[in-house]
């Protein structure tokens, strides 16, 4: 059973993987879900709602340094509209802007994977890192 | 107790539970904004401030009833007629002098009242789209449409406030300086100059106690309502 799990996952980050290239609206929606499939367990345990788990909050800080390194080079002038994005022409107006988020949320995430050995030091250091979802969501994502 | 025009030639206009309250909430509405704009790392200072903004709010309105005599609704709370034919007067340089809110100014306080209960309910259920950076303690008890309908609301509720806020500023602003009504001050010290104040002539404090047990009655509300309507507040 576990392994049909592990060959079905395979086969639909493989899958996305082949679609998501050369098609970078996909490529970055792809990215910042995963941002949040991997910040779920950790916002549950800032709010005392789950249990702290080190190497949950390590992945985490590592997805978030990698993704962002890569995002700021997935919103190409030509990727403005279409694959339902919800990517705002802000992004465009504000370019330097929205690229400097990335790059502090990679700073962010990097501290804090250095500063974070328990619960006491995660509480303190990961809501800063979120803070950099809030910031660009707050300027550059479509509201619902 | 109209022996509380003083030698000096004051009266008293507002008691202190009053003028505690109003200056705290003020306090409070920047500390709101500013926690949305500067603390989105810590979303725990934007909820505490909207649990203490609730509370304040349910405190009035307890005070609204029991509290001195400028703060008690029944005192200042009149009908839409009221607050036209007063605006009228303004518009033409002749206002009657109130000690305590005159009509138009009543009805902006319980507008504002009435948006920063509104703001501070919605905020109760709303949350950002993933549900990851900050939700209200009751956003886990109802769907995500929910959760989105409370999120729009709580940022139009905002745009409404900050034009309340304006009005409310520049009014006193032009009572202060261009009809050299000390309205500003008397909020800050609690007296104002005696005069032939069509309202009363002073006002009578309300009792300490009764404010100190609005107050506690008003944690129990908020923190006891959001308890039992299955919320979690995180400290």
């Amino acid at each position: 059973m576990m392994k049909k799990w592990l060959l079905a996952g395979a086969m639909v980050v493989a899958a996305s993987g082949v679609f998501a290239a050369g098609d970078p609206i996909a490529e970055r929606k792809e990215i910042l879900k995963g941002f949040g499939d991997l910040t779920k367990p950790n916002g549950a345990a800032l709010k005392g709602e789950a249990a702290f788990d080190l190497a949950k909050a390590q992945a985490a800080l590592k997805a978030y340094s990698a993704g962002s390194k890569k995002l700021v080079t997935l919103f190409p002038d030509n990727s403005k509209t279409g694959g339902k994005t919800e990517a705002l022409p802000s992004i465009w107006q504000n370019k330097a802007k929205f690229d400097g988020i990335y790059a502090k949320l990679d700073k962010d995430a990097t501290d804090a994977l250095a500063a974070i050995k328990d619960e006491a030091s995660f509480k303190a250091n990961f809501g800063k890192v979120l803070g950099n979802c809030k910031a660009c969501h707050d300027d550059f994502r479509e509201k619902k | 107790m109209r022996e509380q025009s003083g030698d000096n030639g004051k009266v008293l206009a507002w008691d202190f539970p009053t003028r505690a309250f109003k200056w705290t909430l003020a306090a409070l509405v920047v500390s709101a904004w500013a926690s949305n704009k500067f603390g989105g790392g810590t979303p725990n200072w934007h909820k505490w401030t909207g649990y203490a903004i609730l509370v304040l709010i349910v405190f009035r309105l307890l005070w609204g009833f029991v509290g001195g005599s400028t703060a008690r609704f029944v005192n200042f709370v009149r009908g839409p007629g009221a607050a036209l034919s007063y605006g009228l007067a303004l518009l033409q340089g002749r206002t009657p002098k109130y000690l305590g809110h005159n009509p138009l100014g009543g009805a902006m306080v319980m507008a504002i009242l009435a948006a920063l209960a509104a703001q501070g309910a919605l905020g109760l259920y709303a949350g950002d789209a993933d549900r990851l950076i900050i939700d209200g303690p009751l956003a886990r008890t109802v769907s995500d449409e929910a959760v989105t309908f409370a999120a729009r609301w709580h940022h139009r509720v905002f745009d409404l406030l900050k034009i309340l806020i304006v009005l409310h500023v520049a009014a006193n602003l032009y009572y202060a300086f261009v009809k050299r009504e000390p309205l500003i001050k008397g909020m800050a010290t609690g007296y104002k100059p005696s005069d032939t104040y069509v309202d009363a002539p002073a006002a009578r404090a309300g009792s300490p106690m009764a404010a100190a047990a609005c107050l506690i009655a008003a944690i129990v509300i908020v923190f006891g309502g959001i308890l039992a309507l299955g919320g979690r507040i995180a400290i």
